[in-house]
């Protein structure tokens, strides 16, 4: 165990670098041609790989028109390099280009309707390659295919195979530590919110359809790097590298491997290749092994073989006694939050024949907690769904300091500052603790996918922010020594209280909490009240939406009775514990009357 | 008026797969990649039959149909029922998919092999155009099949039931539908109906590995022109990508007939993603 704790102390990315050495080391290590050419063809088939892996494994788009991108940056590299312009960096950003732009063409359809709209969009793909190879037959040789490209340069310095070898390995290498950087940022915690759960997703501010299609669009890019590696590589391309075969190989390395992982592309790209040039008998029956490998792939080890691993390094880690991370406290200060004003007019809102909301109306200021009640069906959970932005009202405004906020979009409504926690706590599994609080910062500063792959300064401050607010967020629900623990498996108590820090690291204006109470035993009500009371004292506009009744006149400064969809009472909470409209209504003292309308309560 | 025979025989075809995914949806909104191949397997059990045993037509339907059932009864055994959510299921039915054309491939190699019809091997002239008793056969099967699914889902107690299961499946429990029988035995279902559409688009399409994933990419742009869930609509857009197919083909050159199905699949996709027929679903988070 000891031996594993000191290579657990040598940093995590120690190990691919070491790999990359190795390889550019291999050609002085005595390898002959065949192993270099091996060594070269499951480079060039990872860096398809890895792209899949990014917009199936992270943007959980399950896309298999990477093979029509790798074909577009191969014949791309081709018809420059026969129109003269041999200069390999030349060609791999042109690739990478071309292939960019199949990416985001075929990915704005097809991701509008979801997942097997981009499946088959994708697929579609693979299938016009060789109409479109035949259409430009005069430029891409037809079915022919393209020979007689010269060889490449590199700044005017002719390049020979045994250089290119170490081409290909430094684009692998560039890659690989792009696609990690990208991964160990706050897009790849983004990419599996978003994967687990699209509704919390856009609470928090994110653009579905524009994070699935930087994912799609970014995972193109390397299989158009490929294209260029493999046009120079063997100085012939032809329409036998870019069919069905090869895409369903890919997808089942994707899988093989791992597809939520950044270097189970090597292994899966790695097995996929040997078995395809060590025996004929494999080739005939690859189908049936692809075929198998996404089923067993799909059905038993959703990790793939980098999911294995983990698993075992977990395991070992535990074992060994090895801690990750930061132990000391972050203080449990809550800074000053300016809070807004929200102010909700006339909202109505039907569904088909049940009319939810009725002119209802409310108005919340800074640094008070208004309560939302009312008995089931009255509305409470649709007006915060309108708030929110995930219905369309029939009619009303909805301001937010004194600005209208229209009937935007969810995540923007999100980045305006408001924040939510929801009746039944969204946390997407296979993500920790600190994750799920960090992902409630998504909008609070905007970070590149360009900053996160250089590691720029203003990337790496935001990143530093990001941490140090959840941190904070954390101790402030008491939760600092769970950060490291998978968020789902927490009991409900706490992960409600991880919701409300994951609403909090947004510094929102408005703070929406949809039943938080409930569920909750009576020690967590008064932990949960006490945390409540600091929010609202640091200036926050907080809206509670609680059937516990008792908590409410506790905690609420302004209590909005609602009944049947419409504003039935409002005042402080001695006035309406006083009311006796409310008392029938609420309080049930005569009132056995409407049934709860199907399918409104059940929530979010 | 041939080309218009030849068009709705072909878009039948790609109905036939609509229908199949339908089904399989309407059932338990899982998406079934490998409904073309189990066509495919059909039409393959087909020329077995009629070739290799020398059966007669009405023993290569029953064949043909039990087979590619037992299959489709696989399939949802091992690669449906243990996973959980549909993403997944794309993967594994892909899977499956490509399992039976690598199968396919080392049982029957890679040459297309004619798949003979019951009937006269003639075209005949009618009102004007050639067609086929096999292309005739097709289009009545698709719309008669099309119309016998819509009665049976509104008249039907057990039709009720899928319906509802698709609508929730955890209040169709509570209901007392046994919702896994029902999933089951829709996947069954579609194995039985793809034996039988295999016989028929056979003659048509040839027995070859490769029909499948050309069908499954045709069937499914039906599938989004007609919108999600609609047999009707299922029909109608598998009449369009045929017609579209074979005219494109005619007048603009065969290497374009593809890429006209695929202009219309991002045009339908971009102006109407719900489909011609689908509905409209305001979300309910």
């Amino acid at each position: 165990m000891k031996a594993w704790t000191a290579l657990r102390a040598v940093p995590s990315w120690a190990y691919p670098a070491l790999l990359g050495v190795l390889l550019l080391a291999l050609p002085f290590l005595g390898a002959g041609y065949g192993l270099t050419r091996q060594v070269e063809l499951t480079l060039i088939m990872a860096l398809i790989v890895s792209g899949l892996n990014l917009s199936l494994g992270y943007a959980g788009q399950l896309a298999i028109g990477q093979v029509a991108m790798y074909a577009a940056g191969a014949y791309t590299a081709a018809i420059l390099s026969k129109a003269g312009t041999t200069d390999l960096l030349v060609h791999l950003v042109a690739a990478g280009l071309a292939a960019l732009v199949v990416g985001i063409l075929t990915g704005i359809p097809g991701l509008r309707l979801g997942s097997w709209s981009l499946a088959m969009t994708s697929f579609f793909l693979v299938l016009l390659v060789p109409d479109v190879v035949t259409i430009l037959e005069e430029h891409t040789g037809g079915a022919h295919g393209l020979s007689g490209i010269p060889a490449a340069t590199l700044f005017g310095y002719q390049l020979a195979p045994e250089d290119f070898y170490f081409c290909v390995v430094a684009v692998a290498i560039l890659w690989f530590a792009a696609f990690r950087n990208i991964v160990a940022s706050r897009h790849g915690i983004a990419f599996q919110v978003l994967k687990q759960s699209p509704v919390l997703a856009s609470s928090v501010g994110m653009s579905i359809f524009r994070t699935k299609l930087a994912g799609y669009a970014i995972g193109a890019i390397p299989a158009g790097l490929a294209g260029a590696l493999f046009a120079n590589l063997d100085l012939f391309v032809s329409l036998d590298a870019f069919t069905f075969h090869v895409a369903t190989g890919a997808l089942a390395a994707s899988i093989l491997g791992g597809s939520v992982s950044v270097y189970g592309a090597l292994i899966g790209a790695g097995v996929v290749e040997y078995g395809t040039s060590q025996s004929t008998s494999f080739q005939e029956y690859s189908l049936v092994f692809f075929g198998l490998f996404l089923l067993i792939g799909g059905v038993l080890m959703s990790g793939g073989l980098a999911g294995a691993a983990r698993k075992l390094v977990a395991r070992l880690d535990r074992a060994a006694g090895v801690t990750r991370g930061d132990a000391a406290e972050a203080p449990t200060r809550l800074g000053r939050i300016a809070g807004g004003t929200l102010e909700v007019t006339g909202v109505t809102k039907a569904f088909g024949g049940n009319q939810a909301l009725a002119g209802a109306a409310l108005r919340a200021e800074p640094g008070r907690v208004t309560a939302l009640i009312g008995p089931n069906g009255s509305g409470k959970t649709t007006l915060l769904n309108l708030v929110c932005g995930y219905y369309r009202r029939d009619a009303g405004t909805i301001t937010l300091d004194g600005k209208e906020i229209g009937t935007a979009a969810t995540h923007r409504i999100a980045r305006l500052g408001v924040a939510r926690t929801f009746q039944t706590p969204l946390i997407p599994p296979g993500i920790t603790v600190r994750d799920v609080v960090a992902s409630g910062r998504y909008a609070a500063d905007p970070a590149s996918f360009g900053g996160a792959i250089l590691r720029s300064r203003r990337f790496r401050r935001v990143q530093r922010r990001d941490r140090d607010r959840a941190a904070e967020a954390l101790a402030l629900v008491g939760l600092t020594h769970l950060a490291d623990t998978e968020a789902v498996t927490l009991p409900l108590g706490m992960r409600r209280l991880l919701e409300v820090a994951r609403a909090l690291v947004a510094e929102p204006k408005v703070l929406l909490l949809d039943e938080v109470a409930s569920g909750l035993d009576e020690a967590e009500v008064e932990t949960l009240a006490a945390l409540i009371r600091r929010i609202r004292d640091a200036g926050c506009t907080v809206i509670l939406v609680e059937h516990n009744f008792g908590l409410v006149l506790s905690l609420a400064d302004e209590i909005v009775v609602l009944a049947r969809g419409s504003v039935l009472a409002s005042g402080t909470p001695a006035e309406i514990e006083a009311d006796p409209r409310v008392r029938d209504e609420y309080l049930g003292v005569n009132d056995e009357d409407d049934a709860v309308p199907a399918g409104k309560e059940e929530g979010v | 008026m041939t080309l218009i025979y030849a068009g709705l025989s072909l878009g039948a075809v790609y109905a036939l797969v609509a229908i199949g995914y339908n089904i399989v949806f309407v059932a338990s909104r899982s998406f079934n990649f490998a409904q073309a191949q189990l066509m495919m397997i059909g039409a393959f059990v087909a020329y077995a039959g009629h070739v290799t045993f020398g059966l007669p037509a009405v023993a290569v339907i029953v064949l043909a149909m039990v087979v590619v059932m037992v299959i489709a009864a696989i399939e949802e055994r091992i690669a449906v029922r243990p996973v959980a959510d549909h993403q997944t299921q794309l993967i594994t039915t892909l899977g499956f998919g490509t399992v039976l054309t690598g199968l396919a491939q080392l049982i029957w190699g890679t040459q297309p092999l004619e798949v003979p019809f019951i009937g006269s091997k003639e075209a005949i002239t009618l009102a004007g155009g050639r067609v086929y008793t096999f292309e005739i056969g097709l289009i009545v099967m698709a719309v008669v099949l099309v119309v016998g699914i819509h009665l049976y889902t509104r008249r039907r107690l057990n039709g009720l039931a899928v319906v509802a299961m698709s609508q929730d499946a955890e209040a169709a429990v509570l209901r007392g539908v046994n919702v896994r029988m029902l999933a089951f035995s829709a996947f069954a279902v579609t194995g039985l109906l793809a034996g039988l559409m295999g016989f028929f688009i056979g003659p048509k399409t040839f027995a070859v590995a490769t029909l499948g994933s050309a069908l499954a990419l045709k069937g499914f742009v039906a599938l989004a022109i007609g919108g999600f869930g609609s047999f009707y609509g299922g029909l109608a857009g598998g009449f369009t990508v045929g017609l579209v197919e074979e005219h494109a083909a005619r007048y603009l050159g065969s290497e374009f007939s593809n890429l006209s199905v695929f202009a219309i699949l991002l045009l339908v996709l971009m102006i109407r993603p719900t489909g011609l027929f689908g509905k409209v679903q305001e979300r309910m988070v």
